[in-house]
């Protein structure tokens, strides 16, 4: 639309003439070329969408209502058996149930911790100081190098465990008991303490404080994003909040905060998203056991659709639950 | 600050010397006095715990972060009587190469190294010239449909791959390509296995839905959405079609955020383990994940889960090494390319 306005707004007539000369085939309008090269661009993800992830993603329901056999010849056979792959992983699998349901409590308790950390270490890398390439290079190391393989690698190392067994020595950083020996129960309880709060709540931190590696772990992305977000805040508002009397910490409440809040909402997302698709997540990790287990294939594509689906709802919940704070600028 | 202009007693006098020269005439405050009001202030005290205070906590995650590589390459180099030992922790006492010659030589760690290189070269450069086109496509042509397909886009995202890798592996062992067909079991038709081969994850990557691809699309458009419009306006009148302009103008302008699309879906399809397993399952071709086994070589009874934590340690420090020494060099681009996508919206 805006495009069109303006190229006929110009004021150069003889190039307005001389466009649709040399577009001699084709007369349509400027609008509907464009889509038509629209389309073009497109083509590759279009082309892939109908003839692999399409059929992908259609076989894959298909395959959880069914039971598969390879035949010997090549080629395989199809038995559509209906909801028994559904009704084998709810009521014959005894740990699906119970592995499901402490994964989404898992991961229903990290959205918070991943989001509140990430923003804090954002705020933190953003303020100029010391050093503040090499620590941006350091916390954004674990996005490249712990993917994969090194994670996988890492869940089933025997060694830093046994390297952090002696509390009274070194931690490694690594493991469940690493903090423990730095932050206790205890010691949180006595912070706390004067504050009226539940020891729900204390128990809460206690847990974040010993995954703090698995949480600064998973919060890299996070951190850039917000990184970003706070970037393209406008220094000339805090300024004149300054001027105003505000101190910094009012200036975070009511003004970073409410910038950066569509931030928190895409950072809850792509929280709930990277558990979801990591390979460490326990639920996931259980599905491919099964996977590899006899007869498992079709069981463990129902079971990831039904556990799919879940973190679709856990998402939608997520997102009308934040939309209702969320502040956007206007930008025209 | 206030008391700093309060101690300056009277106004700074200008006389004008020449055309283009002025003379500023004022009483200086002694330097013993300014370092007293900068430096013995509550406003430099609290300033300054400030920032020993947050250089701590920085230097306390940083080291959280990076222990676990410190462990993974001291236990790399441990011997069996390191193991035995108790008060060994961090640094061995007797260090040895034996673990790294073992996975070098048994588990053909080169022919690893070559095949993944090969395979992270392919993936990422089709990767980040797929997305990119696709993500012009998305960014700056308005058509029936656009949203739709972006929302299929992002649900790419977030479909877990385990949800699919059955069907995405009957998908290449018995591929065809109006595979729907055959797949819904109608008709018997001859299929060609891709299995073992870089085809499943070529393809994969030429149609934008290879590893992490829908991200890559995702700030590839956040990123063309910034590039203004009237660069390609200008194009159209000198006659360039949408193509032309593509290829002349707007890829050459976007380097900086290509590399950025190319490091990550380079190092991410190198440790990737996850398509690497289900597309390559026979031995015979030694990619990353193959070389994470006991080497036959070593003598193991002394103990055997200590040696093998040593062994996958030397493996993923053979692992990620090429990956370390990308990053040094180019972190800039990684760190700085979300931000330059402007991913925030």
């Amino acid at each position: 639309m805006n495009n069109a306005v303006k190229t006929a707004n110009k004021p150069a007539p003889v190039k307005k003439k001389a466009a649709p000369v040399k577009k001699k085939s084709s007369r349509a309008s400027l609008d509907a070329r464009k889509a038509r090269s629209g389309w073009l661009f497109l083509l590759p993800f279009i082309l892939g969408l109908f003839f692999i992830y399409g059929p992908v993603i259609l076989d894959s329901i298909k395959f959880s209502f069914g039971a598969v056999k390879t035949l010997p010849g090549g080629g395989f056979q199809y038995d559509f058996v209906g909801f028994a792959n559904y009704n084998e992983a709810l009521t014959v699998d005894v740990y699906f149930v119970q592995t499901l349901t402490q994964g989404i409590k898992d991961l229903i308790f990290d959205i918070p911790a991943i989001v509140i950390f990430s923003l804090f270490m954002a705020v933190l890398l953003n303020q100029k100081m010391l050093g503040r390439a090499a620590f941006r290079a350091i916390f954004f190391i674990p996005v490249i190098l712990c993917t994969g393989l090194i994670d996988e690698i890492d869940s089933t190392n025997a060694l830093t465990q046994y390297m952090s067994d002696n509390t009274s020595s070194i931690n490694t950083g690594a493991g469940t008991d690493t903090v423990n020996a730095v932050v206790s129960m205890t010691d949180i309880q006595w912070m706390f303490d004067s504050m009226k709060v539940g020891t729900e709540l204390t128990q809460y931190v206690v847990n974040i404080m010993n995954n703090i590696y698995d949480i600064i772990n998973r919060s890299g992305v996070q951190m850039l994003i917000f990184l970003a977000g706070l970037q393209s805040i406008s220094p000339a508002i805090y300024e004149s909040c300054n001027i105003d009397g505000a101190s910094a910490w009012e200036a975070f409440w009511k003004i970073t905060i409410p910038m950066v809040s569509p931030m928190i909402l895409v950072n809850a997302i792509y929280t709930v998203i990277d558990a979801l698709t990591s390979a460490t997540n326990p639920v996931m990790s259980y599905i491919s056991g099964v996977y590899t287990g006899n007869g498992g294939r079709e069981l463990s594509s129902a079971m990831a659709w039904m556990y799919f689906l879940i973190v679709i709802g856990i998402i939608g919940i997520v997102t009308a639950a934040l939309s209702a704070f969320i502040f956007y600028q206007r930008r025209d | 600050m206030d008391n700093v202009k309060n101690s300056i007693p009277v106004a700074p006098k200008v006389t004008k010397e020449t055309k283009n020269k002025i003379k500023v005439d004022f009483e200086r405050t002694s330097l013993w006095k300014r370092l007293k009001l900068k430096y013995l202030s509550m406003n430099f005290v609290t300033g300054t715990v400030w920032k020993i205070a947050r250089f701590l906590l920085l230097l306390g995650i940083s080291y959280v972060i990076l222990m676990p590589f410190f462990t993974k390459i001291s236990s790399s180099f441990m011997s069996a009587q390191d193991f035995g030992d108790v008060t060994v922790k961090l640094v061995p006492r007797y260090p040895t190469l034996d673990t790294y010659i073992a996975v070098i030589k048994d588990n053909n760690y080169f022919g690893a190294l070559f095949n993944t290189v090969l395979l992270s070269l392919m993936c990422a450069f089709i990767q980040t010239f797929i997305s990119s086109i696709i993500g012009y496509g998305f960014a700056k042509f308005k058509f029936k449909g656009n949203k739709i397909l972006f929302a299929i886009v992002i649900l790419t995202m977030i479909v877990p791959h385990k949800t699919l890798q059955f069907s995405m592996f009957m998908r290449f062992t018995y591929f065809d390509l109006l595979g729907m067909f055959n797949a819904l079991g109608f008709i018997p038709m001859p299929t060609i296995n891709m299995t073992n081969t870089f085809f499943p994850l070529a393809l994969l990557s030429l149609t934008g839905l290879g590893f992490k691809n829908g991200l890559y699309i995702f700030m590839m458009r956040q990123y063309f959405k910034g590039v203004p419009d009237e660069l390609e306006e200008s194009a159209y009148l000198d006659g360039y079609g949408p193509f032309k302009t593509f290829f002349k103008i707007i890829i050459p302008l976007s380097v900086p955020m290509l590399i950025t699309i190319f490091l990550f879906s380079f190092s991410w399809q190198w440790t990737d383990n996850f398509y690497t397993k289900l597309f390559f399952p026979s031995v015979n071709t030694t990619l990353m994940p193959s070389i994470v086994t006991m080497p036959n070589s070593l003598d193991i009874t002394l103990a055997p889960s200590m040696f093998q934590a040593a062994v996958s340690n030397a493996a993923a420090m053979l692992i990620i090494t090429p990956l370390i020494i990308i990053y040094l060099f180019c972190q800039r681009y990684m760190v700085e390319g979300i931000e330059r996508s402007g991913i925030t919206g």
